[in-house]
């Protein structure tokens, strides 16, 4: 298990590694320099301000949103139950593009944000349990339901993007999950938000093992279900919540990397939490390294300066061609 | 219906700047070219009326279609990809600054459609459980949405205004050239369609029974996709995925005529549809006046939720309205929703039973009309 944890351990310090150097600006050299005190002022401008706070975003946010989706998927019993799948992203970002386009919140009052992202998660979720109704023991059927959910939070957000038009360009970026320019402040929005509620899913990670035997168990364990349930739907909206106002709507994230997760480091969750958080790390940080040097590659072959790939569109790709196999691979099964 | 359908028809004519009374509609039509509200009236509105009609009746068509194909309630143009392939194919020439002729648009679109569609069907496999069909679906409409968003990303800021409109589904400034563009695909589609839908009311039954009435199930499956491919790319094409009208029509019509084949569901679907985007349309020309808000998005906003009621309420309603006689078709709705919650119908002797009960008095679906009781028993897995 130590071993595993190393192993990960060291894949994202070289997915960072790669991350720090692949972008446009410099050459490898030049951040080697850098970091050993040389370079000029733009050199030390780029690394520091740019590319440091693009790292850790990313590894926070890949962390917060796996944490979520493992949470989720122990409290709900339902491997299909990502964030994405039981409205609480698309609701997370109908809050924050809704106070922004009110005013009530901006770039400049960013707890503002997370908070109305918090709330609008809280509603989707809701939604999705108003709407699932009695079939809402089934994975298959409430997946199905959140896919219809997030259509009308979507048409809700396209609403009110266009009520105010001139949000548009900013908030595209937002919608498909970018880490593209951030900076300093919104990793000091993120780390003190991720800790607090990262920290309360770790507390909660025992009575959520015992959740995912299934609430006779957890009852006989002595363990309120209900409790511990609300609880962490809590903790797991109030992550998501983070991530969106940070990064945006990254996709998939939350729905495969616990699965990831937990094959890698077993069910018990007091080990596989710390491990989906980690994993889920290196997968945004290691997609955002790809997208960066692949948009690098297809603007010298281009030739064109304006391509960028986000990183969302990436993990999106990956994570439906994992939903597919998964999808594939279990033919039996009836979901 | 033929009220609501009139209603809306009237308000999206007279109703706008400048405002034509109703009574003065049929004299600004005739006045033509020479008054400023006659030139509002068949230039603008006339056009744009027509073009939600028989977008809504093409979207509405080819969601039935696809939900009795397939035998799922929820088998949506949206959750198989298909709306989205066909607006990946419409978007890339806008943002890559191709310029291509207006003919080979709907064509590009059916090109985008069709990989969608087909990806999906093809990955899930045919007939497999309908979850497993709705979430291989999700997941293509999720990649196809993500390359889409790399476009957008990559347009500049008007494009990006122009592009996400469209892929919201708007209606606002077509003309007569958008609507004669379409008819050619209806001519296509329109007799195909009439060749279906027995096949279709025969799939109903389950594989099993199709392929002993002589119906191969799987190539009937493919060829209504084409059909639904063809009916909705060209309306994509023209005024965008305008969402959720696949999902809501086909149940306004199961739930108005609760024992009826699919034969019968048909036009009704197609009617519905054609109501739903004129009434849609209402508001979104005119909510918030000065700006005009994608038809598509009231659609999503109001759609899903009437849909997801109308199916969840229908076996209830039905049992209660129509009493003993209808209780196949209730029985019937049950089963299909459960069999999408868990893929095994429980309920097979008492569908059965009313099956043989059903038998003596053929429904009103014509001769055509499947005996709906037998559509429980056989799942194919």
């Amino acid at each position: 298990m130590t071993r595993r944890f190393t192993a990960l351990g060291v894949l994202a310090v070289v997915c960072a590694a790669v991350e720090l150097v692949a972008g446009r600006g410099m050459s490898p050299g030049v951040v080697w320099d850098v970091l050993n005190g040389g370079g000029d002022a733009t050199e030390r401008h780029i690394l520091f301000q740019l590319r440091l706070p693009r790292l850790l975003v990313a590894l926070g946010a890949g962390a917060c949103l796996a944490v979520a989706g493992l949470v989720l998927q122990s409290a709900l019993r339902n491997p299909l139950a990502g964030p994405e799948v039981t409205g609480v992203t698309p609701g997370a970002v109908l809050g924050a593009v809704t106070a922004t386009a009110l005013g009530l919140a901006g770039w400049d009052s960013p707890l503002a944000v997370v908070l109305a992202a918090c709330a609008g998660g809280c509603a989707g979720a809701a939604l999705l349990w108003l709407l699932a109704g009695r079939g809402r023991g089934d994975p298959a059927q409430t997946a199905v339901h959140g896919v219809l959910v997030s259509a009308v939070l979507g048409g809700l957000t396209a609403m009110v993007l266009l009520v105010e038009p001139g949000e548009l360009g900013s908030v595209v970026q937002w919608l498909v999950g970018t880490t593209e320019g951030r900076v300093w402040e919104h990793w000091h929005l993120l780390w003190p938000w991720a800790l607090v509620w990262g920290v309360a899913a770790w507390l909660l990670a025992g009575p959520l093992t015992l959740l995912r035997c299934g609430d006779d168990i957890a009852l006989a364990a002595g363990l309120s279900a209900r409790r511990a349930r609300t609880l962490a739907l809590m903790c797991a909206v109030a992550l998501t919540a983070g991530a969106v106002a940070a990064v945006g709507a990254l996709g998939f994230i939350g729905l495969l990397v616990p699965h990831l997760a937990v094959a890698v480091f077993g069910a018990d969750l007091r080990r596989s939490l710390p491990g989906a958080a980690l994993t889920g790390a290196v997968v945004v940080c290691g997609a955002d390294a790809v997208a960066q040097l692949s948009s690098r590659l297809l603007a010298t072959a281009l030739d064109s300066g304006r391509l960028t790939l986000p990183v969302g569109a990436l993990t999106a790709c990956l994570g439906a061609a994992l939903l597919l196999l998964v999808v594939r691979r279990t033919p039996s099964r009836t979901f | 219906m033929v009220v609501l359908l009139a209603v809306s028809s009237v308000c999206a004519l007279s109703l706008g700047t400048p405002y034509v009374p109703p009574h003065r509609l049929v004299a600004a039509v005739l006045d033509g070219d020479t008054t400023l509200a006659g030139i509002v009236v068949t230039e603008l509105r006339v056009p744009r009326l027509l073009l939600a009609l028989v977008a809504g009746a093409c979207l509405g068509a080819a969601g039935l279609v696809l939900q009795e194909a397939l035998r799922n309630p929820l088998a949506v143009p949206e959750m198989l990809g298909v709306s989205s392939g066909a607006a990946l194919g419409v978007a890339a020439p806008l943002v890559l600054t191709l310029s291509l002729p207006a003919a080979v648009q709907p064509l590009l679109a059916i090109g985008g459609a069709a990989l969608g569609g087909g990806l999906t069907l093809l990955v899930a496999g045919l007939g497999r459980s309908p979850s497993a069909v709705l979430l291989t679906g999700a997941a293509v409409a999720a990649a196809l949405q993500a390359a889409l968003l790399v476009l957008m990303v990559m347009a500049d800021q008007l494009d990006l205004q122009l592009i996400y409109r469209y892929l919201l589904g708007s209606l606002s400034a077509r003309t007569w050239d958008d609507v004669t563009g379409l008819w050619p695909w209806l001519l296509v589609a329109g007799p195909a369609l009439v060749l279906c839908a027995p096949v279709l009311s025969v799939l109903r039954l389950g594989d099993e029974d199709a392929e002993a009435l002589g119906v191969r199930a799987q190539r009937a499956r493919l060829a209504a996709l084409a059909i639904a491919v063809v009916l909705i790319a060209p309306v994509t094409a023209v005024c965008g995925p305008v969402a959720w009208v696949g999902f809501l029509a086909p149940h306004l019509s199961r739930w108005f005529a609760p024992v009826a084949g699919a034969v019968r569901w048909l036009p009704w679907s197609a009617a519905w549809g054609a109501v739903v985007v004129a009434v849609a349309d209402v508001p979104a020309r005119l909510a918030l006046a000065p700006v005009e808000t994608p038809a598509g998005a009231w659609t999503a906003l109001l759609g899903v939720p009437a849909g997801v009621a109308l199916m969840r309420s229908g076996g209830r309603r039905r049992t209660a309205r129509h009493g003993q006689a209808a209780s196949v078709g209730a029985r019937e709705q049950l089963s299909e929703l459960r069999r999408t919650a868990s893929g095994v119908v429980d309920d097979v002797p008492p569908a059965a039973a009313s099956h043989h009960a059903h038998r003596g008095e053929p429904g009103p679906g014509g001769p055509t009309s499947p005996p709906l009781g037998t559509i429980g028993t056989e799942d194919v897995r």
